[in-house]
């Protein structure tokens, strides 16, 4: 990818210059901006410009429009000092962020948008690239990442299950949480509460595996053969009934060779295979841990880690542990599509469909000569595939073709 | 004002500390013959936590065992080892633990809320045969618990709802233990030098001693010189033979991978070979950062490697073993395996 001009650079960097000097009003300041450090990064810049800090909103608006950066960032984290080195900031607390990207969630449409090229031979190949190149074994990559209706409602579908988890059991109200569309790939959600601003890193770790389900074992959520009994629990609050939910669901729809691929051993693989009703009507019916003699304790804890998978968020395990992180700025343009990065009400996310609502240009329409693109939809029409040729396109269309260095303006 | 007893028993108490200030005591005045019980059992707080881990409970005469504290902490930011300091801090913190098992909730959770601002109610629940007492808030919970490595522990282990968890009253106690662990270790990790009467600095050197022979068995040791790479964790193994094999490592792989390195004291320059040649990795830039890692740029300060638990957070931790069971650090598991290895006899590989 050395041809020069691909993504036609000044080209868009203009748009964004005009889209900010008409709409940056619309930007709003993050809560105590005082104590927030932003970070930019501009058109064609490698480094980025941090340690940033405005007394009010007005100074960061002048600086969106007389800068036209191409990303634009703030601090999850409060400093007395926002403006100094990393070590003299004198951190104040921090926000508790949660990054959900379709970049981590397996999603198969990879394989149609996403591709590879090894930089040391060439070699190509859709979907994720490999962790080494499959034919000179070295590991460095280019990447070519598109987003699709399914990439992003299994964003949506992630964030919605972090919003119930903070809502019902750590007990954050809806007023405490803020979703914002990223602008390209996924939703980070926001916690400001004076409870979350202390916490240091093991405590935010602690949230993360909490969120993610990681270490969870079937003897401290009622699956023990310890236990006397007592009611089902599979509709109690927290990991206790989603975990025997999980195990619900996961058995319940499990393929028998599914069953097997997860090596239970040999008595639990076929008592999970020929009780499997009785299985699942215990845990329907009776206290969880009645399903003990079925499976034994090393195999259920395998089978819980597999079942809860599907209940726990795929949330970015660094950005929440790390209380330094900058995140993007709701209400700018996102550098690498044009779109806005948006805040989204959570009452709202259900029916928010970002690649109608987040387009930021919407007027006008631009040559380009397209290398080669996967189909597309920007509002209710859909575009491409393209591959070598020249095409008239709306502007929000042309841009987030530039955008994403896939064709060059034609003039 | 709380009572002597209450204060002896408890004498990092708030009350306590401002009862004993209202003896205005002065270092001088410890030299009087009508102190010596006082400095007596004071050196004996330390030298029960050198030895046993544990400072002994005894409240016998509450007017000693409330005035030994303050001096037992004098005696520990004498010395002035980091060491010592948390070991110290610890052994008292568990002979709260003990105490605090005999108490009623109520004490307990007037503990947690004067002393620590716990956000903790009285409950009665039973679940599963276990009686809960206590819902405290998830916040508190994590400040003391996130450090525990046992599953059950685990924040996704524990009953939650509402932002509460539950706890059981010997849960509550072992949590306090932790606030008070904190409480003490900062108090003694103010280290100074202070001039002494003969016969109190007399007792700092011996504590001193003490200290000394027994640093090695509980474990204040420093690592070998060279690195013994046999002796790495599964994780840093596998991080270490995936770079060799040029496979591709997350950003927390390489930092575990590098952060260990430095601290089990391997060359830079080594380190720094090590990934521009397996890599194509920009010299400068690797040097760079490794020399960050290191302490030697930025803020200074050395970068210890992740816990276990944040392996596990993030994916790295590969293929724990039967040790990997016993420990919270990738580093801990390198010095007992060393310290295996010395037992052994066995060489050192070379590396
Ligand atoms: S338990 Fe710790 S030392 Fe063992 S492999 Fe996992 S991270 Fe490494
Ligand atoms: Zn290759
Ligand atoms: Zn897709």
């Amino acid at each position: 990818m050395a041809e020069q001009g691909w993504g036609s650079v000044p080209y868009v960097a203009e748009q964004f210059r005009r889209f900010y000097a008409s709409r940056a009003e619309r930007v709003k300041a993050p809560p105590e901006i005082k104590q927030r450090e932003f970070g930019f990064l501009s058109f064609g810049g490698r480094s980025m410009f941090r340690h940033i800090a405005f007394d009010d909103v007005n100074q960061l608006r002048s600086h969106l429009a007389e800068n036209t950066p191409a990303h634009a960032y703030y601090s999850a984290a409060y400093y007395s000092a926002p403006e100094a080195e990393m070590e003299y900031k004198g951190w104040l607390g921090a926000d508790l962020v949660f990054d959900i990207d379709a970049d981590h969630i397996d999603t198969p449409c990879k394989a149609d948008h996403d591709r590879w090229r090894c930089r040391a031979c060439g070699e190509e190949g859709t979907g994720r690239a490999p962790e080494r190149c499959p034919s000179c074994g070295k590991a460095a990559f280019e990447e070519e990442t598109w987003l699709c209706d399914r990439c992003l409602e299994a964003a949506k579908y992630e964030a919605q299950k972090l919003l119930d988890i903070l809502i019902q059991d750590f007990g954050f109200s809806p007023g405490e949480l803020e979703v914002n569309f990223s602008g390209n790939r996924g939703y980070h959600v926001h916690v400001r509460s004076p409870h979350v601003r202390g916490l240091g890193q093991l405590a935010r770790r602690e949230i993360v595996d909490y969120i993610m389900g990681i270490g969870i074992k079937p003897e401290y959520q009622g699956l023990s053969s310890r236990m006397r009994g007592g009611p089902p629990s599979l509709l109690e609050d927290g990991w206790r009934g989603r975990s025997v939910k999980a195990l619900y669901d996961y058995i319940n729809d499990a393929t028998p060779d599914a069953i097997k691929a997860l090596k239970l051993g040999r008595a639990t693989t076929a008592n999970l295979l020929e009780h499997r009703d009785k299985i699942l009507r215990l845990l329907m019916e009776r206290h969880p841990s009645s399903i003990v003699r079925y499976v034994d304790p090393k195999a259920l804890e395998r089978l819980m880690e597999a079942a809860v998978k599907e209940q726990a968020s795929a949330i970015d395990t660094v950005v929440t542990t790390d209380v330094h992180r900058l995140i993007r700025l709701p209400n700018t343009l996102h550098g690498k599509t044009g779109w806005l990065a948006q805040t989204v009400a959570i009452d709202d996310l259900e029916d928010y469909d970002p690649l109608a609502s987040a387009i930021a240009f919407t007027d006008g329409t631009e040559r380009v000569y397209v290398r080669r693109a996967p189909r597309f939809r920007i509002g209710d029409e859909t575009y491409g595939p393209f591959e070598e040729e020249r095409v008239e396109l709306p502007l929000a269309a042309a841009l987030f073709l530039l955008c994403k260095k896939a064709a060059r303006v034609e003039r | 004002m709380i009572s002597e007893r209450e204060a002896a028993k408890y004498p990092f108490l708030k009350g306590a500390v401002s009862l004993v200030e209202t003896l205005s005591l002065k270092v001088d005045d410890l030299a009087d013959p009508s102190y010596s019980r006082v400095l007596d059992r004071g050196e004996q707080r330390v030298s029960e936590a050198i030895l046993e881990g544990i400072v002994s409970a005894s409240l016998g005469d509450a007017l000693t065992e409330m005035l030994s504290f303050p001096v037992a902490v004098m005696f520990v930011t004498v010395v002035g080892d980091r060491f010592l300091d948390r070991r110290y801090a610890l052994a008292e913190a568990v002979r709260v633990y003990e105490l605090l098992k005999g108490e009623s909730e109520t004490r307990i959770a007037r503990m947690a809320r004067e002393e620590f601002g716990w956000n903790l109610r009285l409950i009665r629940r039973e679940l599963d045969g276990q009686i809960y007492r206590f819902e405290l808030h998830f916040t508190d919970y994590l400040r003391n618990a996130a450090s525990f490595h046992e599953d059950k522990w685990k924040l996704v282990n524990r009953v939650m709802r509402d932002g509460y968890v539950l706890l059981t009253r010997v849960e509550a106690a072992r949590l306090i233990q932790v606030e008070v662990e904190d409480l003490i270790r900062k108090r003694v990790s103010k280290h100074g030098r202070i001039a002494l009467p003969d016969a109190v600095q007399e007792r700092v050197d011996r504590v001193a001693k003490l200290f000394e022979e027994h640093r090695a068995r509980i474990g204040g040791e420093e690592l070998p010189s060279e690195v013994v790479s046999d002796a790495f964790p599964p994780c840093i193994r596998h991080a270490f033979e995936g770079l060799m094999s040029g496979r591709r490592a997350s950003h927390m792989e390489r930092f575990a991978l590098t952060s260990f390195l430095v601290n089990a004291g391997m060359d830079l320059d080594r380190i720094v070979q090590l990934f521009v040649s397996v890599t194509d990795f920009d010299e400068q830039l690797t040097r760079y950062q490794i020399e960050h890692i290191a302490g030697l740029r930025g803020s200074r300060t050395r970068y210890t490697p992740p816990t276990c638990a944040t392996m596990r957070t993030h994916g790295v931790c590969y293929n724990p073993d039967r040790l990997c069971k016993r420990i919270k650090h990738p580093l801990t598991y390198y010095r007992i395996k060393i310290r295996d290895f010395k037992k052994k006899g066995e060489g050192r590989p070379a590396e």
